[in-house]
């Protein structure tokens, strides 16, 4: 086999494991901050990218503009989120915030679909089908702009988690509830921040992938299950090892994807997300969850 | 009459009433509620007892359902066995799923098990769509043949519509006695300990995660094998059986009902299984509806109507009487 061909695979793993990585952070970090599972995180995911597709098609916005428009709206659907929902049942059970977020799935996904079918839409914009290319590989631009965005996001929540008050508050928060209540920290404020970081890298996920792939209002439905999957893997909370674990994710499923049935990696995630728990419940990179 | 036997005489004359349909109306889209009645009420038992008594939230109920439809149409359609072996079938390889899953998943917590269990039904859906030398992929496997029971003396072709009716009304009415005897028994006073306060629990000496092994068994087993009769009842099986769809409205079922009331949450099958042909909307704007309701629930109403009853009847019980005199 060329290696141009396995470099070519490895490039377009690193761009969907960024992607990928994107919505596990979010989805881990409300998890650490909350101790709550975001059923309907894909949703938000898919929001991102149906809305990006609006502005773009329909408003002929510019693709910066969009993301940014794009990730200010999912910013404030999570500050929305968590005053008018989450705030409600913090507390009140792991059970009844997968409950409740799963009823926000089914009206977010099916109300997608009554509204806009599933009719799968594509983003075409003059960048759609350039590519750049370097001895005899080829990269979409697209896909180069969705790293590029993934890897700024990447540097913005790091200083976020750690260059901030409020980030260290958040990792407090994350690490010990009790001792940070203790010294001070708001928890409500907290949280509020987490979910709105959280979604808001969802909804800048589904930007940068919606030039990439098809729009349709059930994209999110089998994202989320993977994002499940690399946060079990990555270590329940654990926001550095879910971006390890997806952006080896998105490798593995492109190189192997290159070979094999696509239904052999979905099975392999899940079986070895299975086998984590029986061998290292704690996850690859700790942190777990305790009752 | 004690209120025990007023119970028993109530569920004994509604059985009968059921029963009695076909006899009094032909109407196929009556019985096609009857049948989904029957089957959403096994499924939402199922589930009631894994979350409602043992507290353990879990979405691979439509995984055990799928696996049954998958497992008794392969066996039936490619190695001829008849459709009441396929079904046990059927169930014992959900069951036998369903331990695995619950066993490794329950050693960390009731968090990992809600999300291997959602993760489960997903690559069920995503095995029967892609793997298609085993599947048969999207188109599934259409034309079940009509399956008949032979005993001595006696030949059952499934032929008409109200066969399968009084077939899956037969086993719902079988897996809800099961399902009653057990959390009326010692055994569904231990899981309720388990939901309640599981430290405590065991404490007195039980062992959690046998229960909790224990209703996970059992949902899956009733699940598989009430799989494994519906799909002969559409007649074909495709990815489709694992639809979220199923999941969905069998937690709808439990919550509305009350979770760990076995009576609430019998009711709210049969309402919401005839619910939907009541409210003539499409499939996407009910399943909105629905998860407005669960929403709704979770944020002012979490023990559903079961519990709402069951906090009148505490109420009324702890009010004051006047001394007589």
């Amino acid at each position: 086999m060329e290696p141009g061909f396995l470099l070519q695979l490895l490039l377009n793993g690193i761009v969907i494991g960024v992607i990928y990585a994107l919505v596990a952070m979010g989805l881990s970090l409300i998890f650490g901050v909350l101790e709550l599972v975001n059923f309907a995180h894909g949703e938000f995911y898919m929001l991102g990218a149906m809305l990006a597709h609006f502005l773009t098609m329909r408003l002929r916005l510019g693709y910066p503009a969009t993301v940014a428009v794009v990730t200010v709206a999912a910013v404030a659907l999570g500050y929305v989120l968590y005053e008018a929902l989450l705030v409600r049942i913090q507390g009140g059970g792991f059970e009844r915030s997968i409950l409740l977020t799963l009823g926000l799935s089914m009206v977010l996904q099916n109300g997608a679909v009554y509204l806009f079918t599933t009719t799968p839409r594509m983003i075409e914009t003059p960048l759609s089908y350039a590519n750049i290319v370097a001895g005899d590989l080829r990269v979409a631009v697209t896909r180069v702009l969705a790293l590029g965005l993934g890897v700024l996001a990447f540097a913005a929540l790091y200083l976020i988690l750690y260059r901030t008050r409020i980030g260290r508050a958040m990792r407090g928060v994350a690490q010990n509830r009790d001792a940070a209540l203790m010294v001070g920290i708001d928890p409500r404020a907290v949280s509020r921040l987490a979910v709105a970081i959280g979604i808001g890298l969802s909804g800048l996920a589904g930007a940068a992938l919606a030039p990439v792939y098809a729009v349709h209002p059930l994209m999110g439905g089998s994202f989320v299950f993977k994002a499940f999957a690399i946060i079990i893997l990555g270590g329940l909370g654990n926001i550095a090892g879910a971006a390890i674990i997806a952006v080896a994710l998105g490798i593995v499923e492109s190189v192997v994807g290159g070979f094999l049935p696509l239904v052999m990696v979905d099975a392999l995630v899940f079986s070895s997300m299975i086998a984590m728990l029986l061998l290292r419940p704690e996850g690859l990179f700790g942190r777990g969850v305790r009752v | 009459m004690t209120p025990a036997g007023r119970r028993g005489c109530a569920a004994l004359v509604g059985v009968a009433a059921l029963f009695a349909i076909p006899r009094v109306t032909g109407n196929e889209y009556v019985l096609a509620l009857g049948v989904s009645f029957a089957t959403f009420s096994v499924l939402a038992g199922g589930l009631n007892l894994v979350y409602g008594y043992t507290g353990l939230l879990s979405f691979a109920q439509v995984g055990f359902f799928g696996i049954g439809g998958y497992t008794a149409a392969l066996l039936v359609t490619e190695q001829g066995w008849s459709l009441w072996t396929g079904a046990a079938a059927g169930g014992l390889l959900a069951t036998l799923v369903g331990l695995v899953i619950g066993y490794s998943s329950l050693r960390l917590s009731r968090h990992s098990f809600a999300i291997v269990s959602l993760s489960f039904a997903l690559l069920c859906m995503i095995v029967a769509r892609d793997w298609v030398s085993l599947t048969r992929g999207a188109m599934g496997i259409p034309g079940l043949p009509v399956p008949s029971l032979s005993l001595p003396g006696w030949q059952w072709r499934l032929g008409r519509p109200s066969d399968f009716y009084y077939l899956l009304l037969a086993f719902a009415v079988l897996a809800q006695a099961l399902i009653y005897v057990i959390v009326t028994s010692r055994l569904g006073r231990a899981m309720r300990a388990i939901k309640l306060n599981e430290p405590l629990a065991e404490s007195q000496g039980i062992d959690p995660l046998r229960y909790k092994l224990l209703a996970i068994a059992l949902s899956a087993l009733l699940a598989g094998i009430v799989g494994g009769f519906f799909v002969f009842y559409l007649t074909i099986v495709d990815p489709s059986i694992f639809d979220f769809y199923y999941t969905e409205t069998m937690l709808i079922m439990v919550i509305i009902g009350g979770p760990g009331s076995f009576w609430g949450v019998l009711g709210s099958s049969a309402v919401l299984a005839a619910l939907p042909d009541l409210l003539r909307f499409t499939t996407d704007l009910r399943m909105v509806l629905y998860g407005a309701v669960l929403i709704a629930t979770m944020l002012v109403f979490p023990g559903g109507v079961g519990g709402w009853l069951e906090r009148r009847r505490l109420r009324r019980w702890r009010r004051p009487r006047p001394a007589t005199p």
